[in-house]
């Protein structure tokens, strides 16, 4: 009974995010009829599932203090990508990789424009989101695209009648976080988002590592993309446009640290089905459409807060420790560079 | 030896200076001049299938009247507009400009630096805030099209009660407004029809497709949609494919909907009788009245009326043989 509870309360504490998730599904279905029922709870899953796709690589990222201001555009060059004229009539066989492929190569400029320069990630993905979208907006022509039905089962069919959306997404999601914790690149993750010079005096493969992330982020925007797309049933210009603040909110929502080093892709999947659950619920309670911004708001203000004071009670804690937050010897107090800060 | 050095160098530098301010005079005489050199800026605010028919409509009357066209777009960014309006009327030289704005107040300061150049400034699609330094402006009026469409619902509503999703555009958009507040003023006090669920859909096809699952899931006796734009026709569609409640007009699990601009995705959309009407947006107008108005402008004379609106057209299933040639989605 002691270990039971003492896991339970290990567990909570690990993904503070989980009991936030319950309670609000228990008060939303007891206050609004329809909410509880399994086909909504499979709803909020499968409206989830992109965005668990995308923000799943998007963890990679921020875990190395990265950003990916990008993934929006990706996710509209991947979808334009896939209905262009060279992939008419192709089947899905081979128009799947190749939209999958597209991701890799734009994850993968990214990575190496980030993990080759010194320059911050924020301003890269900012000038290769407008490339991308730029480019998508080149082979679409900026009109409205159909998906063709052949193309649409990856985002509305169903295996053993799960959809496969959410097959998709827990696939993703299971191996992200095989990645996280039983490989050395997830290792290396944690350590050069933690510390990247001492990372590298420790002679890990910095640049491969970081340039693995954002590839990784890539190749998992161009599977979203797929999966969204085929759910809209068209190629629109307005795809992906903002997707990237609701990616990072769903990775800092669920715990991944902005400064790098510490996340999973528990918290990134919980968060992101929190993040659909709110705007389902929104919807069931029938608030005005003004009322939907200002929760979103919220609720991103709450996560970038809460990332803050996580930040700082675990600072707080480690500075008694003598540790730093990756868990490495803390250096001794310097006063110079103290002031500097 | 610096000094000797420096000497050609600023004489050339004013020699080009002589050079450009020539050219910059010329021009500007020249779009005075005629029509022959006439160059038109027109800065639009984003592109999609709407406005590209609305650049067509510009690009064709142009052309008819002989007249240049300089095009940018702004990607929805109200500061980009504003620099490259600076752009067409400083060292472009062009003789009007005509935008769809992406920011009605905003673009204030664009009109003033064109008033400033004695460039005539024209208005498409959506208004401006302040009007006062605008030669013509032409818009359709979205309060009329979400009137328009919900008369359709009135009608419907007689054979059978209709419980209304409302899909709403983006909220700081004017047009997502007006046709949204002429929606529920006509709807408002009306007998078997009650809007039952409100989604804000920000232009985003993929809150416009879970916003409708979400109400679908809400309410399954949702039974007729309003649709603000035909570009978000296809993710509904999606919707209702996934609810199973994608049915044509005359089956019983039918849904009713009604959508405004009449694209291409309307226009299809009539024709399989998956939609029962759209109110289409006359763009073509939009296009001939603009290049109109910059022939009076530049000729020196007062385009009157200043402001023009243009109700849509609706297109439904009992006069789709006759209108449907005078929407653009179906032309195209």
């Amino acid at each position: 009974m002691n270990a039971a509870a003492t896991w339970v309360r290990d567990g909570l504490r690990r993904q503070p995010l989980f009991p936030v998730l319950l309670v609000m599904s228990v008060v939303l279905s007891a206050s609004y009829g329809g909410f509880g029922t399994t086909a909504n709870f499979r709803n909020i899953a499968v409206q989830a599932s992109p965005l668990i796709i995308s923000a799943v690589g998007m963890t990679f990222v921020i875990m190395t203090s990265g950003i990916d201001l990008s993934v929006g555009s990706m996710f509209f060059l991947a979808a334009a990508v896939e209905t262009s004229s060279a992939l008419v009539g192709e089947p899905a066989v081979l128009v799947f990789p190749a939209v999958i492929a597209t991701g890799l190569v734009m994850g993968t400029v990214n990575g190496l424009a980030v993990g080759l320069t010194r320059v911050p990630a924020l301003i890269v993905t900012l000038a290769t989101m407008q490339v991308y979208r730029g480019a998508g907006g080149h082979i679409t022509g900026q009109q409205d695209i159909n998906v063709p039905a052949s193309l649409r089962g990856i985002g509305t069919g169903t295996i053993l009648g799960l959809p496969v959306p959410i097959l998709l997404a827990a696939a993703v999601a299971l191996a992200g976080g095989m990645v996280f914790a039983r490989t050395s690149f997830g290792r290396h993750l944690q350590a050069v988002g933690s510390n990247r010079d001492a990372a590298a005096d420790a002679g890990l493969p910095v640049r491969r590592v970081v340039i693995g992330a954002y590839a990784l982020a890539g190749l998992l925007a161009g599977l979203g993309s797929l999966t969204e797309a085929a759910r809209l049933g068209a190629v629109q210009p307005s795809i992906g446009q903002g997707y990237e603040l609701t990616v990072i909110t769903a990775v800092v929502l669920g715990g991944t640290s902005l400064f790098g080093g510490r996340g999973s892709v528990t918290g990134t999947v919980l968060g992101s089905l929190l993040l659909s659950a709110v705007q389902t619920g929104l919807v069931f309670s029938g608030a005005s459409p003004y009322v939907f911004d200002i929760v979103r708001g919220s609720v991103l203000l709450a996560a970038v807060l809460a990332a803050a004071l996580r930040w700082r009670g675990l600072t707080d804690a480690l500075r008694l420790t003598g540790r730093t937050p990756s868990g490495e010897p803390r250096a001794p107090h310097h006063p110079t560079s103290s002031a500097l800060q | 030896m610096r000094k000797r050095r420096a000497v050609p160098i600023v004489a050339v530098l004013a020699a080009a200076t002589s050079v450009a301010a020539g050219c910059s005079s010329s021009a500007k005489a020249g779009s005075a001049a005629g029509a022959k050199s006439v160059t038109i800026g027109v800065s639009f605010d984003l592109l999609n299938a709407t406005r590209t028919a609305e650049k067509n409509a510009i690009q064709q009357a142009a052309t008819a009247a002989g007249y240049k066209v300089v095009f940018d777009v702004a990607d929805s960014d109200a500061q980009k507009q504003a620099s490259q309006i600076q752009d067409l009327i400083q060292t472009q030289h062009v003789s009007a400009i005509i935008a769809i704005a992406q920011d009605g107040q905003q673009i204030s300061s664009s009109i003033s630096l064109a008033k400033a150049h004695d460039v005539p400034f024209i208005t498409i699609d959506r208004s401006v805030a302040d009007q006062s330094d605008v030669a013509f402006q032409i818009t359709g009026n979205p309060t009329a099209d979400g009137k328009l469409a919900a008369t359709q619902f009135l009608a419907a509503a007689g054979k059978t009660p209709l419980k209304v999703l409302e899909l709403v555009g983006g909220l700081t958009d004017q047009n997502a407004i007006g046709r949204r507040d002429g929606f529920n003023q006509a709807l408002s006090g009306a007998a078997n029809v009650s809007i039952v669920s409100q989604v804000p859909t920000d232009w985003d096809p993929t809150q416009a497709l879970d916003g409708t699952s979400n109400a679908l899931q809400k309410d399954p006796s949702i039974n007729a949609i309003f649709i603000p734009s035909d570009f978000l026709l296809p993710s509904v569609e999606s919707a209702l494919t996934s609810a199973g409640r994608l049915a044509p007009i005359g089956d019983p699990k039918h849904v009713f909907i009604v959508t405004i601009d009449g694209d291409q995705n309307g226009c299809k959309a009539i024709n399989n009788k998956d939609i029962d009407a759209d109110v289409a947006t006359l763009v073509g107008e939009f296009g001939k009245q603009a290049i109109a108005a910059v022939t009076a402008s530049v000729a020196g004379k007062a385009v009157a009326p200043k402001a023009v609106t243009i109700p849509g057209l609706t297109l439904d299933q009992a006069d789709y043989g006759t209108t449907s040639a005078q929407v653009w989605g179906c032309a195209s």
